[in-house]
């Protein structure tokens, strides 16, 4: 960010305020946020908006469900975002969407909105990576340097760390996100959607007693997730699986869903640190930060936390506000590319549902 | 070769590692350097047979508190025990690596001889950036002595070797260990080092290695080292070129063009993990 850097900053502090909105539905949250640049190279959140669709216990959110979903809450939403911040459309400096990665239905319904905003009051699009929205407002939040990043959603798993105008991502999941891991869990063992299944998981594991073995699965600075997820859900049908809570006065030798839980989380998280702390090692860093809608999870930031205290480090990780898909990010990431000059054409105003971190040229970093 | 010290005792263990001195931490291990003094004397190797003449490198996989305790302690006993086993197979098929010298699952210990050189990472261009924490695990500092003189030299200078000569040997041993089935799970830069004097590429840090025949596993192995080039060491493709090509020839041509065709794969495959945000 502007000012904190030691040396110059390819970004110029801003010669007048500048207004951007955010707008994101890469997955189940459409979000819309107001983010200000101030002269001082200050950066204000004047609103931050979400609805999230929330399917019942046992499923999963569907491509086009959810860009229904998106379209009846569209102009709610901005309507809000833009009640909230005390501005007009038309102070705006440009109108920010995520571009990809995500699915394809959702990503498409939000990209109309922010097309049809932009003819509406003859703003500029910016197109966003999903991934890069995380990172950038990540490091506004918490006033990272440059950590070495952790980005742990429903949709990615990966390791990146900043190079040469880019995000190079060190590590990833070869197969399925951890987000995804476990909220499919969660509908196996019917845990509720609301607010999100991985927030059920995490209080629920808080009951766990008993940690099962699962495969661990770190290869190099890769995970593999799907096996342990498959190896978790096996549990169901052991014999010694109970669905209730164990008996405190006797010794019983019983699985609760509970136990699965925590033992899920404990090994993955467990694989995810590991893989962080290689990364770390390997370039040197001593900052982590978290982000992505699995970084909410606090026992995750408290693994990663003893893991940096014990590097001499510290981790960086912010609330359910900044960590969960919102529209805030995308305006942060995208105001910040917009002020280098960026901008999407119209005619170039697509999204993708893939769109990999280490595509993007991050101008405005040294 | 295959002095496994006495059993050793937890007790003692520590305290070896306490009367060692601590070179390096890893994200895994830290590595001191000690002398095994009433260890080493069976004589079978010809270096140690004089008491404490050669000093051994101690990897210690300390406890992570991260890590719930009963998780951790069988990852460190199965990482110790598999490192071991992976580097007697590899002695056992004339692959460059470190040899063992001592041996404590239990105890999260690991020793072994200790590789007088540089590590490779060092000698390319752009591994020397970071310093401090950015070593690899196993890798022993270099000497003061010398550090003075390589300032702006080309660190390959000392060892009169081209860098096209140390991509050639990064390849042939790698393609040793694949020969003998053996998967390193982790190779970087900064886990391979070259010996001063023989000019050896030795290979070290086989804390994640596995054995396994498959064309899958080594096509993996060779991918992670190719991204840990990319990530390392900028402009690197055609170094990485060259380490393919010995890899190649070292495998022949059926073994070659099967992992060939595989790595291909596993790029588009991890090209593909960016869709779902």
């Amino acid at each position: 960010m502007p000012g904190r850097h030691r040396k110059p900053s390819p970004l110029k502090v801003p010669d007048r305020p500048y207004l951007a909105l955010g707008l994101e539905g890469s997955a189940n949250k459409l979000g819309a946020g107001i983010i200000r640049h101030d002269k001082d190279g200050s950066t204000s959140v004047l609103s931050n908006v979400r609805h999230t669709y929330i399917t019942p216990p046992g499923e999963g959110f569907l491509p086009r469900d959810t860009a229904q979903h998106h379209k009846e809450w569209a102009l709610t939403v901005v309507q809000e975002a833009i009640t909230k911040a005390g501005v007009s459309m038309h102070d705006l400096d440009c109108i920010c969407y995520t571009k990809g990665p995500g699915m394809g239905a959702p990503l498409q319904s939000v990209a109309l909105v922010a097309r049809t905003l932009s003819l509406l009051f003859d703003k500029p699009l910016v197109g966003v990576n999903h991934c890069v929205g995380h990172i950038e407002m990540g490091r506004e939040v918490t006033g990272a340097q440059n950590p070495v990043v952790l980005y742990v959603s429903g949709g990615n798993t990966q390791v990146i760390a900043y190079s040469r105008q880019c995000y190079r991502i060190f590590g990833e999941t070869l197969d399925i996100a951890v987000g995804n891991c476990l909220d499919r869990f969660a509908r196996v063992i019917n845990l509720s959607n609301d607010p999100s299944p991985g927030y059920n998981i995490e209080q629920e594991a808080k009951k766990g007693k008993r940690l099962v073995p699962l495969p661990y699965t770190t290869k190099g600075m890769d995970i593999s997730l799907s096996g342990i997820l498959t190896s978790v859900e096996g549990y169901i049908s052991d014999k010694r699986y109970h669905d209730g809570v164990h008996d405190e006065t006797k010794k019983d030798d019983i699985i609760t869903p509970a136990d699965l839980c925590f033992s899920l989380q404990e090994t993955v998280f467990a694989m995810l640190v590991e893989i962080t702390e290689r990364a770390m090692a390997h370039i040197g860093s001593k900052e982590v930060l978290i982000v992505g809608g699995v970084g909410c999870n606090e026992r995750l930031q408290e693994m990663m936390g003893i893991m940096a205290q014990e590097r001499g480090g510290q981790v960086f990780a912010t609330d359910e506000r900044f960590c969960i898909d919102n529209g805030i990010m995308i305006a942060q990431a995208g105001l910040l590319s917009y002020r280098m000059g960026h901008k999407t054409p119209m005619s170039e105003s697509t999204c993708t549902q893939r769109f990999r971190t280490d595509e993007v040229h991050v101008a405005w970093r040294l | 070769m295959s002095s496994l010290g006495p059993s050793t005792s937890v007790l003692s263990t520590q305290e070896l590692l306490r009367t060692s001195t601590l070179i390096s931490q890893g994200a895994e291990a830290k590595v001191y350097k000690a002398y095994l003094q009433d260890r080493v004397s069976d004589g079978s190797e010809p270096n140690t047979t004089q008491h404490s003449a050669d000093p051994v490198l101690l990897k210690y996989r300390f406890q992570k508190q991260y890590r719930h305790p009963s998780l951790d302690g069988s990852l460190t006993r199965a990482r110790i025990a598999g490192e071991a086993r992976a580097l007697m197979r590899c002695l056992r098929s004339g692959v460059k690596v470190p040899g063992i010298r001592m041996v404590d699952a239990t105890g999260g210990v690991l020793g072994v001889e200790w590789v007088d050189g540089k590590n490779v990472r060092m000698l390319l261009p752009g591994g020397a950036e970071p310093e401090d924490a950015g070593m690899g695990e196993d890798e022993p500092e270099p000497d003061c002595a010398d550090a003075e003189e390589e300032e702006e030299v080309d660190p390959l200078g000392e060892y009169g070797i081209s860098r096209d000569a140390l991509m050639g040997m990064i390849g042939t041993e790698i393609a040793k260990m694949h020969l003998a089935d053996i998967i390193h799970g982790d190779l970087t830069t900064s886990n391979m080092m070259l010996r001063r004097g023989p000019n050896d590429l030795v290979l070290i840090d086989f804390g994640l290695s596995y054995h396994s025949a498959l064309i899958e596993d080594k096509a993996v192995d060779l991918y992670v080292l190719e991204r840990a080039f990319a990530s390392t060491h900028p402009d690197s493709e055609p170094l990485f070129a060259s380490v393919l090509a010995a890899y190649g020839a070292r495998m022949g041509n059926a073994q070659w063009s099967s992992v060939k065709k595989r790595l291909d794969d596993v790029r588009l495959r991890g090209r593909k993990r960016s869709m779902v945000g």
